[in-house]
This record gives C-alpha cells, structure tokens and sequence, in this order.
C-alpha cells in the first residue's frame, strides 16, 4: 500500500468540518419542531446516513456486475468497502429511527413496511460478510460475493420504495405526504438548509470513509499475497 | 391558545442520537485505523521472514 495522497488526507479533515457544520445546522441553527420537539433534530443525521448507505449498496451492485464481467480483483474490494461502510451508516439509520420513534410513535420498534425492509437489507449484508468469511479461495470467493451482493442490491430499491408501495405509517419526506403517516411535518427553509446540507456532509463522509476502506483492502490482499509467498 | 399542545420534552432521547452517532462514527474510524495498524505490521513481518527465506536459499 502507498503512503496517504494528500487529496485523501484533506479528505478526512473536510469530512470532520462537515461533520462539525451539519452537527451545529441540526442542533442550533434549524429550529425545533412544534410537535415532536427536540428529538426532530435526529431526523438531518437518520436522513443522511440513509442516503448514503442505500447508495453504497446499489453502488456494490454495479461493482459486482463490474467484477462478474472482468474477473478483476479490484472490483471486489470496492465492493466490499462499499457494502462495508453502508453497513455501519444502515445501522446508525435504523437506530436513529428508533431513538426517534419512541416518543414520537410511543414505540422502539414496529413491523411497518418500511422498517421491515430496513432491518432485512441490514441483516442481507451482515450475512454478506459471514459468506465471505467461510471461503478461503479469493476468486471464488469474489465471485459468490458478486453474485450475492447483486441479488442484495434490490433490498436497497425496496427498501426506498416501501413507504410510497405500502401502507406504512414512516412519513415520506420526499415525494409527497403520507395520510397514514404519523411524524410527518412540513420542513422551514432553515430546516431545508440543516438538510439538504446533512445529505452533503454525509456524502463527504462516506467517499472519505469508502476511499480509507479501499486501501485497507489493498493492504489486506498485500499481505495476503506475501502469507502465500512466505509458506510456499 | 387555548387549544396549542405544548412541545413535548424529547431533548433525551435527541441527546442520545446524537451520541449513538458519534460514538458508531468513532468505532467505524478506529477499527479502520487498528486493522491498517495490524495489517501494516503483519505485511512488515511477512517481508523480513521472505528476505531471511531467500538469504538462506542462496546461500
């Protein structure tokens, strides 16, 4: 692996900034929301890291089918990096649903739709990573990861869609109210602001995160080179 | 006014998200940095046992 490119290492420092500016946008700079109060503010973090997660899973399938018609290695570690830190920003989304649903609907946890789907494609991946385990052959194991993580990749779509398919009472924020929705609420244009930028700082956050995982898997497959040249 | 709910006290339970984020944010960047960590250590292992390996094989 080489040393750190600089463009990564500014990277890393905007993504802490935006991080910092989104953090002040939803706490102090949007206002607090009439009716469910303070806990609203949750909603810039919860929006944002489930962009970015539903992105990098379908971004995983893309690269899947990129592996399966090449056969380059590379493909599969952009893979797993991608599928890798959607992972981490899918969990912090559904827990950051439930944090918000407790008051807000009186409950941690309900079996609607949107929250069924989410939980399916969190537990998709986290089998992804258990197939992978159990293979020790690298091609082999590359191409059963392809395959299965092109086939997970639809979680992602339906997962999006679920709360405009179903009866669900998750409110839709973009795309039109939900009458059965319960938490909806209208956004300010200072709420838009806390918003629309969350969406971009998570982003940020994400490519810096996928590039650093990109070259941990660079020098995982390294090492794992120079394992097989040592014991042969 | 008569009939205006009162905001509900969710300051808790928004507290609380916000800690969850970070601190999963925080142990997703340290466990990144402690696999590079270790894997930069094994790599400089494997290349000293490689170089002893050929030392003896030319010898």
């Amino acid at each position: 692996m080489q040393s750190k490119p600089l463009t990564l290492t500014i990277l890393d420092v905007l993504s802490i900034i935006v991080l910092g500016i989104s953090t002040y946008l939803a706490l102090f700079f949007a206002p607090t929301e009439r009716v469910m109060g303070e806990v609203q503010r949750v909603f810039y973090f919860h929006i944002g890291t489930a962009w970015t997660a539903l992105m990098g899973f379908i971004l995983a399938a893309v690269f899947s089918v990129a592996y399966l018609v090449t056969k380059n290695l590379k493909w599969d570690r952009y893979q797993v990096a991608a599928i890798e830190v959607s992972l981490v920003f899918f969990f912090l989304t559904i827990v950051l649903g439930s944090i918000w649903a407790r008051p807000v609907w009186n409950t941690w946890w309900t079996w609607d739709p949107r929250l069924t789907t989410a939980a399916v494609t969190e537990l998709i991946y986290i089998a992804y990573f258990m197939l992978r385990q159990g293979i020790d052959d690298p091609e082999r194991r590359a191409r059963f990861g392809a395959v299965y993580a092109l086939i997970g990749g639809l979680s992602a779509p339906i997962t999006f869609f679920a709360i405009r398919l179903f009866r669900t009472i998750h409110p839709v924020v973009i795309g039109g109210a939900n009458p059965e929705a319960e938490g909806g609420f209208a956004m300010t244009a200072d709420m838009r602001v806390a918003f629309f930028f969350a969406l971009f700082a998570f982003t940020v956050i994400f490519v810096d995160l996928y590039w650093n995982r990109i070259r941990l898997g660079e020098l995982q497959d390294e090492v794992e080179q120079l394992k097989l040249k040592v014991t042969m | 006014m008569l009939f205006q709910t009162a905001t509900a006290n969710t300051s808790g339970y928004m507290i609380a998200g916000f800690v969850v984020s970070f601190v999963v944010m925080g142990l997703y960047v340290a466990s990144l940095y402690l696999r590079s960590r270790n894997l930069q250590r094994d790599r400089e292992t494997l290349e000293e046992l490689d170089a002893a390996q050929r030392k003896t094989v030319t010898k």
